[in-house]
């Protein structure tokens, strides 16, 4: 009897736990692969586990937030502004509070501790505004989240650069800038030491789980997300929740807007955080978030983050020329649609005999598919790549088509 | 059989993950007849005739249309083969125009190209006073009653020269007034040779109607009957496999003393006609006493409940005195703690969290009795969930299942379960036993005795008239949101129950015409 029950157990452990066996396993797959084809994992396995994993941080702080607001069956799209308008803020906290020299110019060289925490501090109480802000335009005006928190991502930005432009203005004698510098070499190692941040996300991904897995507010927070109006009437305070959803979410892309700053010692609000609310999201929803709500788990987000990271480092790293940053959208993008597309056909899984190129639209999807396929190819390793590539996938597409057509025992009866 | 069918079901089967829907079914449906489909929720008489209109396409088995085999791969097939449906739940965009739904996706154009409205709506106002439905063409759907709302359905069948009209339950959200009127046009489409599929599980409306009747039971046709030959006691027998077991929750109960008071209850409806969705409405509930709520749809049963819950949208007013103490409830949380619990009328949309497995779903209103140290304890939370389970013998492989997975009756008395959690004083049940099988109501009558006998004061509202005179103590009567009515247990019967809720006023109806 015991020995089933505990059987029955690990086998709900491993269905609840299937996506993220399948993403360990997926990142295990591609560091080998990247392993076998370019040299920089073999030569230098520690330094690129420690900047994998730093990178992994920095992303998987508001990461957490963007699962968070996500499971509570909300978005939040302003993450990337608020990564900026908090860089700001942290930037110009410290500008003010730091010592003038003679010509009357801020010394950030030396801040110490007080001026860490006041800046931080500082920051997320700012976190903590937006956040309300977001909470009180979607519940008590009654905006849709996406519109709420697309208005801040649209505008947090823009206010970040005047800000930064008027705090330059008033307290240096140097004039309007659009940048902030802090020199100070501690606050830089917040961002650039790896494990610092990897601790920072560790700490708050532990949080994240207890407040998600082992308490009240957290299984509300599941049960709006999967029912908003049966949570109400079960006497659950929606609005209460959707206020501290959406903090978190802010305040931490405000945590992450500071180690962003602090890795590169400056706030540059016109590109900092610059579309990395999508990689949040992507890594939530790749880590088995519904955009639905009412389902994930943080081990999965974390786990999605990792796999993001990985994917794009290891891309980096076999294409070896252009710049990693070109390629990492095109790679969310793709991840994102696989993730997706795949969680819907395991769930649509009645074998209904679903068609993927149906009529007009499949024959021009096929195009695009190839025209896409063979770009891509083509920029990566040739022209003859590509060439090669955009036929086989004309001839693939057409062989499905085919088949679907075979498949069909009864024609189309047209009226 | 001298007739040719029409249609000749053969052999069908319907098979879902773990559930056989369908079983085997054979059935010859006649030219111009009007067949009744009847059986218990969950018998499969839906699921036959979504296939019949090419709603579900995968299934086992033959269908031939006028001797032609044929397999339809959407309803638009269907529809081309004269095949409509008009479903339970109706298929309309409310957002648009009666003309634009009755055309829709075969909107009538100019030669130019663009949309012909006029003729749309000239030719929508045609079929719909044939219908006797005498609405503007052009007025939006969702400002439409739904008895109205149905014949624009009818309409559009009729406009696609449907021969075979299929109708799922079609009374179940109309007035009397619209039920006759809608029985008129079954009258009129048959005159013009249209056969009917009726499904319906009253039996009144059965035996007026059909020439034959076909009883579905677990997914199988366990007879067809012709109507001349039968009686409803036969058919329900039929349906059900048993006699219909009275339930025992007669033998009087213990009423105590006042548990929740109503004075002077008002609740305003704000842009509408009527102005108000509930009209002074006044009563006591007594400790161990279960007070019925009748009336038809729209009467304001569910509004009632939510003022009492502090679930509605707007503030009544009025005094509600709970347990000797005056209350005004802004939120439901407040009304919890009160000692107020609401079972809503749609579970799936009001009451269930789909996600989340049967154990969660019963301990989600009162996780701080799971509580150790602040944090959430597995081994709390399970024991509180299989208390339930046992207590009121919830049929669930075990408490981690999916809620899912349940039939309605037993996600109904986990939704019963999560609210007993909250030890409640009064019990608001919105009909209960919607969607839920004749063996699982009789088991939910049960269980309401019991608790009633407890001590709880419990409200029930219900569209079946039966149920309530089995269950209550004593049946208010609500009718356009005013109290038409009190009876007690001795004096109700369905016919004063149904003259007390439509109990029109005239000023009403003049303005509703």
């Amino acid at each position: 009897m015991v020995e089933r029950e505990s059987n029955g157990l690990a086998r709900r452990w491993a269905r609840l736990h299937s996506n993220e066996f399948g993403l360990l396993l997926t990142i295990l797959v591609v560091v080998a692969l990247t392993a076998l084809f370019s040299s920089a994992y073999r030569d230098k396995p520690l330094q690129n586990l420690q900047e994998i994993l730093r990178q992994t941080s920095l992303l998987g702080v508001f990461a957490l937030g963007a699962a968070i607001v996500i499971i509570s069956g909300g978005i939040d799209l302003s993450s990337g502004s608020v990564i900026a308008f908090s860089g700001a803020i942290c930037a110009s906290i410290m500008l003010a509070l730091a010592p003038v020299d003679e010509a009357g110019n801020p010394m950030t060289q030396n801040l110490g501790a007080g001026i860490y925490t006041a800046a931080i501090a500082g920051t997320l109480a700012v976190g903590f505004l937006i956040g309300t802000l977001h909470a009180w335009l979607i519940t008590a005006v009654g905006l849709p989240p996406f519109v709420a928190t697309l208005a801040s991502l649209v505008g947090l930005r823009s206010l970040a650069r005047v800000f930064v432009q008027e705090v330059t203005a008033s307290l240096t004698t140097t004039g309007k800038t659009t940048q902030i510098y802090i020199y100070d070499e501690n606050f830089s190692k917040l961002g650039t030491t790896w494990w610092i941040p990897l601790c920072i996300f560790c700490g708050l991904s532990f949080l994240a789980w207890l407040l998600m897995s082992r308490t009240v507010v957290g299984r509300h927070l599941y049960a709006m997300g999967g029912n908003e109006a049966a949570a109400r009437l079960s006497g659950i305070r929606t609005d209460h929740l959707k206020w501290l959803a959406y903090c978190l979410g802010a305040m931490t892309a405000s945590i992450a807007g500071i180690l962003y700053t602090a890795e590169v010692g400056t706030s540059y609000p016109q590109v900092q955080g610059l579309g990395y609310e999508l990689n949040a999201i992507a890594a939530a929803v790749v880590g088995g978030c519904s955009l639905q709500g009412g389902v994930g788990l943080i081990s999965g987000t974390m786990l999605g983050v990792l796999f993001l990271r990985v994917v794009i480092d290891s891309v980096a790293k076999i294409i070896k020329f252009g710049s990693a940053d070109d390629y990492e959208g095109i790679i969310v993008g793709f991840l994102v649609v696989l993730a997706v597309a795949f969680n819907e056909l395991r769930q649509a899984r009645s074998g209904t005999g679903k068609q993927f190129f149906p009529g007009a639209l499949g024959i021009v999807a096929i195009g695009v598919l190839a025209l896409l396929s063979g770009t891509l190819a083509t920029i990566t390793v040739g022209k003859q790549a590509g060439m090669v590539v955009f036929g086989v996938l004309i001839v693939l597409g057409a062989a499905s088509r085919f088949r679907q057509r075979v498949s069909r025992q009864h024609p189309p009866q047209t009226g | 059989m001298a007739e040719s069918p029409l249609i000749a079901i053969q052999q069908v089967s319907k098979r879902y993950p773990g559930v056989l829907a369908l079983s085997d079914i054979t059935l010859d449906i006649l030219p111009g007849e009007l067949l009744a489909i009847v059986g218990e929720n969950g018998a499969g008489k839906s699921t036959l005739m979504k296939i019949l209109a090419g709603v579900i396409t995968d299934y086992e088995g033959q269908i031939t249309l006028r001797g032609n085999t044929v397999r339809f791969a959407s309803t638009r097939e269907a529809e081309n083969l004269g095949i409509s449906i008009i479903h339970q739940e109706l298929n309309l965009v409310e957002q648009l125009s009666a003309s634009a739904n009755i055309f829709l996706g075969r909107e009538l154009r100019r030669p130019s190209g663009f949309l012909d409205q006029q003729a749309m709506d000239r030719r929508a106002g045609k079929l719909l006073a044939e219908l006797e439905c005498h609405i503007d063409p052009s007025e939006l759907v969702r400002r439409l009653r739904v008895g109205d709302q149905q014949l624009i359905e009818i309409a559009k069948a009729l406009s696609l020269e449907t021969g075979i009209l299929i109708m799922d339950e079609p009374t179940s959200a109309l007035t009397e007034s619209e039920v006759a009127r809608l029985f008129r046009v079954i009258q009129r489409l048959r005159e013009r040779g249209v056969t009917i599929l009726y499904i319906s599980h009253k039996m009144d409306e059965v035996f007026r109607l059909a020439d034959r009747i076909a009883v579905l039971r677990d997914g199988r046709l366990v007879e067809v009957l012709a109507r001349r030959e039968t009686d409803a006691r036969k058919v329900t027998h039929l349906m059900v496999g048993r006699e219909l077991a009275e339930t025992d929750v007669s033998s009087p109960r213990s009423v105590g003393d006042v548990v929740l008071e109503v004075d002077r209850l008002w609740l305003s409806w704000p842009r509408h006609a009527r102005g108000w969705r509930l009209e002074d409405i006044s009563f006591a509930l007594r400790r161990g006493e279960i007070l019925g709520i009748a009336g038809l749809m729209g009467a304001g049963r569910t509004e009632l409940l939510e003022c009492l819950f502090g679930a509605s949208d707007e503030v009544p007013s009025g005094r509600i005195v709970l347990d000797g103490q005056e209350v005004t409830f802004s939120h439901p949380a407040e009304a919890r703690e009160a000692g107020v619990a609401l079972v809503t009328e749609d579970r799936k949309r009001l009451g269930l969290f789909a996600e989340m497995t049967v154990g969660q779903n019963i301990t989600l209103c009162t996780l701080e009795q799971s509580l150790r140290g602040g944090l959430l304890s597995r081994g709390l939370e399970q024991q509180h969930a299989e208390g339930i389970v046992s207590r009121l013998g919830v049929k669930t492989a075990c408490v981690e299942a999916p809620i899912t997975s349940l039939s309605g009756g037993n996600q109904q008395k986990t939704i019963i379960g999560r609210w007993l959690l909250t030890q409640p004083k009064v019990l608001l049940l919105d009909d209960p036993t919607r969607g839920v099988d004749v063996g699982a109501k009789a088991e939910l009558y049960r269980l309401m005795d019991q608790l009633c006998r407890q001590g709880l004061g419990i409200i029930v509202t219900s569209s079946e008239l039966p149920e309530l005179l089995t269950l209550c103590d004593r049946i208010l009567v609500l009718c356009e949101g005013r109290q038409t009515g009190e009876f007690s247990r001795r004096d109700a019967t369905e016919q004063r129950i149904m003259e007390a809720a439509t109990m029109r006023r005239v000023s009403a109806s003049a303005c509703a015409v």
